[in-house]
């Protein structure tokens, strides 16, 4: 649905996307994850066709953003950050005026994205008086008018509270289920990508630091608690025998590589060494992205 | 549905209190220079003309007449502020206000785009000058009778009387070069709206630019047909007996392929920046 190749993209002497390669398959709900300034918005701006790449090609639905924006944009929808409309104008006239620059929209459709976002009652309103929920719905109704297949959201939860936020993810995962769009998603906010991405991927200034799943993530040798009266012996143990790698607040383990808990635990039992527990500590994508991010890209 | 985007510009366009808030500053401003010619003694000068040259004065001082000397300060004043300040603000204020981002998130080229801002920049002109001359005519019909048309120009050398109905022509004749002159001056607010500045930034080097060009013109006389501005007073010309057709043409397509001009460097920048908030 989406493919970056090589995509380089510098504002003056600052490099704002390194070498960024990215592949986005139909019917998966994407993350782009990193810090503010990483780059992600400047990606999606390429991705749209309202950033011009200093080398490499954008794909969107097949067709090059660059050569044929048309044909690329024609089934994508988009939220931004902070949702902007012409606020001394309704819902509805806001909703019009945006599906003209797509296709000839007829009104029964603008009712139902209207019905579907939930705006109904509101729509012959001025935006002004909307509630910034309000708006992110409406934000999102005009992202479904040309019935898309792809939705690509900028932050979409920023200035939301906590409600809103909850709101606009339930939403992010219904369109999901039963719409089946392919959904990129951007985000500084780790536990909505881990709650709602499939796949994500973490830019760190401007490069692809990551990708891969949130499953891959969570499964991935990491810490292991021990229990044992012994602590330091076991782990000394455990280091000759080549199972670990490090210990740490005489609790943890680190497994060496293609070694497993149960070898640990054969392994000390054989010494004659008690056991309580041993299980493994499942990643959460916070500690991982925080790991990523400590470690300065690779030149 | 390119119709459709017209409409919508438009829509934009006029759904906002400030453009209303202009008219209506015309208004009162024409209403406030009426009652001036009224109750002060200001036609005087026009009066004396109009007796040397052997016309009777009051048959003359009428609504054309007075519709079309309150034009003068107007056109000087007004109307380049008033088209600067919507031709800053067609792109600049949607980029700075982040609608653009929006709108370019969708299949729409930029310069399609542009160009139907462009041409809801004529609409509102239109509407403007014609405004601007409605307003003119009934504001000085509510001191002034209808009768013969007059209108004397010394820094042009213009000197013309009619009788009203040849006056009323004259008088939209130059209303539609006026809209020309309020198209090239909103096009040359709106080339700058397209470059990465403030919408204020926009309206604010129109009209600088425009100001210097009256300056350059008044500076240096003998190449005064060579600053646009210049020709921006052609629909004064209107009001000559013997119409120079020729010069009239000559500077509506000078100021037409200025404004075309900034139609194309507009496009070009455009195309070229990368749109982020």
């Amino acid at each position: 649905m989406i493919e970056l190749r090589n995509v380089i993209k510098k504002f003056g002497g600052r490099m704002a996307v390194d070498d960024l390669s990215l592949t986005v398959p139909p019917g998966e709900i994407f993350g782009l994850l990193g810090h503010n300034g990483a780059g992600k918005s400047t990606a999606i701006g390429m991705m749209l066709g309202q950033v011009w790449p200093t080398s490499g090609s954008v794909f969107v639905c097949g067709h090059d953003v660059t050569a044929h924006r048309h044909a690329a944009l024609l089934k994508v929808g988009a939220i931004f950050e902070t949702p902007v409309f012409y606020d001394y104008l309704s819902g509805w006239r806001n909703l019009k005026i945006l599906s003209a620059y797509s296709a000839p929209t007829p009104p029964e459709r603008i009712r139902t994205v209207i019905d579907w976002v939930g705006l109904t009652g509101r729509e012959h309103s001025k935006v002004r008086t909307y509630s910034h929920g309000m708006r992110s719905r409406l934000a999102l109704a005009q992202a479904l008018l040309p019935r898309p297949e792809l939705l690509i959201l900028d932050e979409p939860g920023d200035g939301l509270d906590p409600e809103g936020m909850h709101e606009m993810r339930r939403m992010i995962l219904r369109l999901h289920r039963e719409l089946g769009l392919t959904i990129l998603l951007s985000s500084h906010l780790l536990n909505e990508v881990e709650q709602l991405c499939t796949r994500f991927a973490v830019l760190q200034q401007g490069r692809k630091v990551f990708e891969g799943t949130v499953a891959e993530v969570r499964t991935a040798p990491g810490k292991v608690l021990l229990k044992t009266p012994d602590f330091a012996a076991a782990t000394a143990l455990l280091r000759d025998r080549g199972l670990i790698t490090g210990a740490a607040e005489k609790r943890f383990i680190t497994l060496a590589a293609g070694r497993s808990t149960a070898e640990v635990a054969r392994a000390l039992v054989s010494a004659g060494l008690l056991v309580e527990g041993i299980w493994q500590q499942e990643q959460s994508v916070e500690d991982f992205y925080l790991s990523l991010v400590k470690t300065p890209p690779r030149n | 549905m390119f119709i459709a985007q017209i409409k919508n510009e438009l829509g934009k366009l006029f759904g906002k209190k400030r453009t209303y808030l202009g008219f209506g500053i015309l208004l009162a401003t024409q209403f406030l220079i009426s009652t001036l010619f009224r109750y002060t003694h200001v036609t005087r000068p026009l009066e004396r003309v109009l007796e040397g040259n052997g016309y009777a004065a009051t048959p003359c001082l009428s609504v054309l007449t007075i519709a079309t000397y309150m034009l003068i300060p107007l056109n000087d004043l007004l109307l380049p502020l008033f088209a600067a300040l919507i031709g800053g603000d067609l792109v600049a204020k949607e980029a700075e206000d982040g609608t653009l981002r929006m709108i370019l998130s969708r299949p729409i080229s930029r310069v399609r785009l542009l160009v139907t801002k462009w041409l809801a920049g004529f609409v509102f002109s239109t509407v403007l000058i014609g405004l601007l001359g409605l307003f003119g005519l009934v504001c000085a019909g509510i001191y002034f009778p209808w009768g013969k048309f007059a209108y004397w120009n010394p820094v042009l050398d213009i000197f013309g009387v009619f009788d009203g109905g040849t006056g009323l022509q004259r008088y939209l004749l130059a209303h539609l070069l006026m809209v020309a002159e309020a198209f090239f001056i909103l096009s040359l607010a709106f080339m700058f709206s397209c470059f990465n500045i403030k919408p204020a930034a926009a309206t604010i080097l129109a009209l600088s630019l425009l100001f210097a060009s009256v300056i350059m013109e008044k500076l240096f006389r003998d190449y005064q047909d060579w600053f646009p501005t210049w020709h921006t007073h052609v629909w004064q010309w209107f009001f000559l007996e013997h119409v120079p057709w020729w010069q009239v043409g000559e500077s509506a397509c000078i100021l037409a392929g200025f404004t075309a001009t900034f139609l194309v460097v507009g496009c070009m920048v455009f195309q070229m920046r990368d749109i982020k908030t």
